[in-house]
């Protein structure tokens, strides 16, 4: 390469490079060094002050487990949900097709309107879900069941939104995953003479390994940033019992204006994230490759 | 002999007609999942045509006792929702023709040199995803009020614009990857420089993978509801804003919420149900390799 060409190289991705800068790069350097800083002017040096609080308040613990809690239950669900129909539809039975174009077109619907939706069918005193529970006799009341406001439901209310909302992004990368193995594979077992249970666990799932566990963390990293559906359905209520980290940081810093400590939560998450996603793709990315 | 026949034809089913029948079961149980997906949206959707009283009825039903726009002439009495619509609409365009444009010229940079440079800008992207969104929002409120451009449409479409570029880049690297290098070479001998070849080469045949790139920066844009809430109050409010002010702890206004929310996603449930083939392309291609 030329000299001239490394310089055009340049050219290219400045302008993008220059966005980035601006808009990441710079504030998360102003992020890591206002959780050292008081919230108010005239934003002195306080140190770690604002991790020791962090780490040692209740709620913050709370909303960690509540987002480790979301993250597992929705992306396990999603996933389980996902395959269901993406074998359902790969056996290309007369009209999957079309099945598959109406499952697929709440795929862009946003976060919020799901969360509305969800929001307007788990009401307390109109929402439709406990209308049918107690018409098919399973709750003794239309308002037994209080999703929203009870702590025992919030979360899992939440949850349920957000699992309505992204199967149908699991269901199509795996359909697309599977539409991809080789029909050579299992003409060959079928000759040998396996079943169709035994060929789903001995060719479907070891070939579909990759694309699971790439459509797992874009999901996991995903559900963990997850804010517009539990921000419009329940705000982090009631009594924190559905607060996720983003909820709490968003409140730290509109509603309390606690700049530096709202910084420090956010670095804390950022740090628990990203080891959990090396973790993860270490551990299982390196069995994938091996038994690929 | 006649036994036999019958046998053959109503006791064992043949292979074909096990696989129609299998086939079939599989057809009802997917309409099961399907009637269950769809229900919350089309409930969303035929509730903003009933009467208000009936929205919020302890006794709700699925259809409309009689179609009215009732909820839709309160909507647009509550809320300046064309106004929002423009914002919305201007800053996702804006944000989408800078990103795909920047975000397509870096890809290409990265795809025909590479430079020490260029690949830690390439995992500098990559690890952006890993950001939670809200953790960028806390400087940048401070930043974007400093120097003054809190509740406007300039601040929401840069803010925008650099958030979809990443993914603009992850995408199209892909596409300019898969475009033979001899393609620019022999545009280069004809006397184009490196940015012409881009511009009258590469970029009209990259058209399709720049319209799946497009769509995902718009839905990214208008979908967004963090940054609205955060950046603006009254002139630059975008409409998930506006829509969730029908639902605060004092105030529950659910007729017109459901008109609101139908009129914004509606377009983007009958957009992306025309555009399905490249939606499908862009969410399959970072998962699995064609």
């Amino acid at each position: 390469m030329t000299k001239k060409d490394r310089r055009l190289s340049i050219v290219f991705f400045l302008p993008a490079a220059v966005f980035m800068i601006l808009f990441f790069v710079y504030p998360m350097f102003l992020l890591f060094k206002n959780s050292f800083l008081e919230d108010d002017q005239p934003y002195g040096f306080v140190g770690f002050e604002h991790y020791s609080n962090a780490l040692t308040s209740q709620t913050f613990y709370r909303s960690l487990l509540n987002t480790f809690e979301f993250v597992i239950g929705a992306v396990t669900v999603e996933l389980l949900l996902g395959m269901v129909l993406a074998l359902l539809l790969s056996t290309g039975f007369k009209g999957s097709n079309y099945i598959r174009t109406l499952l697929l077109s709440p795929l862009m619907i946003s976060p919020l309107v799901a969360g509305l939706i969800w929001k307007f069918m788990l009401n307390d005193q109109f929402g439709i879900l406990n209308s049918f529970l107690y018409k098919l006799g399973l709750i003794s009341s239309p308002q037994s069941i209080l999703w929203l406001s009870d702590s025992k439901y919030a979360l899992l209310s939440c949850m349920i939104a957000d699992i309505w909302l992204t199967t149908p992004f699991m269901m199509l990368v795996l359909l697309a995953g599977i539409q991809g193995i080789p029909e050579s594979l299992y003409e060959a077992a079928r000759i040998d003479g396996t079943n169709k249970v035994q060929s789903f666990w001995h060719i479907t799932l070891p070939s579909l390994k990759p694309v699971i566990l790439v459509a797992v963390a874009i999901r996991m990293i995903d559900a963990a940033r997850s804010f517009d559906i539990i921000w419009v359905m329940t705000q982090g209520g009631p009594n924190n019992a559905s607060s996720l980290v983003s909820t709490d940081i968003y409140k730290a810093i509109a509603r309390y204006n606690q700049e530096g400590y709202s910084s420090a939560m956010a670095i804390i998450f950022m740090i628990i994230l990203l080891g959990l996603c090396s973790f993860f793709m270490k551990h299982f990315w390196s069995s994938a490759k091996k038994a690929a | 002999m006649i036994a036999n026949t019958i046998k053959q034809k109503y006791m064992a089913p043949t292979l074909r007609q096990k696989i129609k029948l299998s086939h079939f079961f599989y057809l009802l149980l997917t309409c099961g999942f399907l009637s269950l997906f769809l229900f919350p949206y089309l409930y969303l959707m035929l509730s903003s045509f009933k009467p208000p009283r009936e929205v919020i009825s302890s006794t709700p039903a699925f259809l409309p006792s009689q179609f009215t726009l009732d909820n839709y002439l309160a909507m647009f009495n509550q809320l300046s929702i064309g106004k929002y619509f423009g914002n919305s609409l201007v800053t996702a365009a804006f944000a989408t023709l800078l990103s795909v444009l920047l975000g397509a010229l870096a890809a290409y940079g990265l795809t025909r040199f590479s430079s020490k440079l260029g690949n830690l800008f390439l995992i500098f992207t990559l690890g952006v995803r890993l950001i939670p969104l809200i953790s960028v929002a806390i400087p940048l409120y401070r930043i974007i009020g400093e120097v003054g451009l809190m509740d406007t449409k300039l601040a929401l479409t840069l803010i925008y614009t650099s958030i979809n570029i990443p993914f603009v880049i992850w995408m199209m690297l892909g596409f300019f990857d898969s475009l033979p290098k001899e393609l620019d070479e022999s545009a280069r001998v004809d006397g184009c420089g490196m940015l012409g070849a881009f511009i009258r080469i590469i970029l009209p045949i990259s058209l399709p993978g720049l319209a799946t790139t497009a769509i995902f920066s718009f839905m990214l844009s208008w979908n967004d509801f963090l940054f609205g809430l955060l950046f603006t109050s009254t002139s630059a409010k975008t409409v998930p804003v506006g829509i969730s002010e029908f639902l605060t702890a004092y105030n529950m206004d659910l007729g017109p919420m459901t008109a609101a929310a139908t009129l914004f996603s509606l377009p983007v449930m009958l957009f992306s149900f025309f555009m399905q083939n490249y939606i499908v392309r862009g969410m399959t291609m970072g998962a699995v390799k064609e």
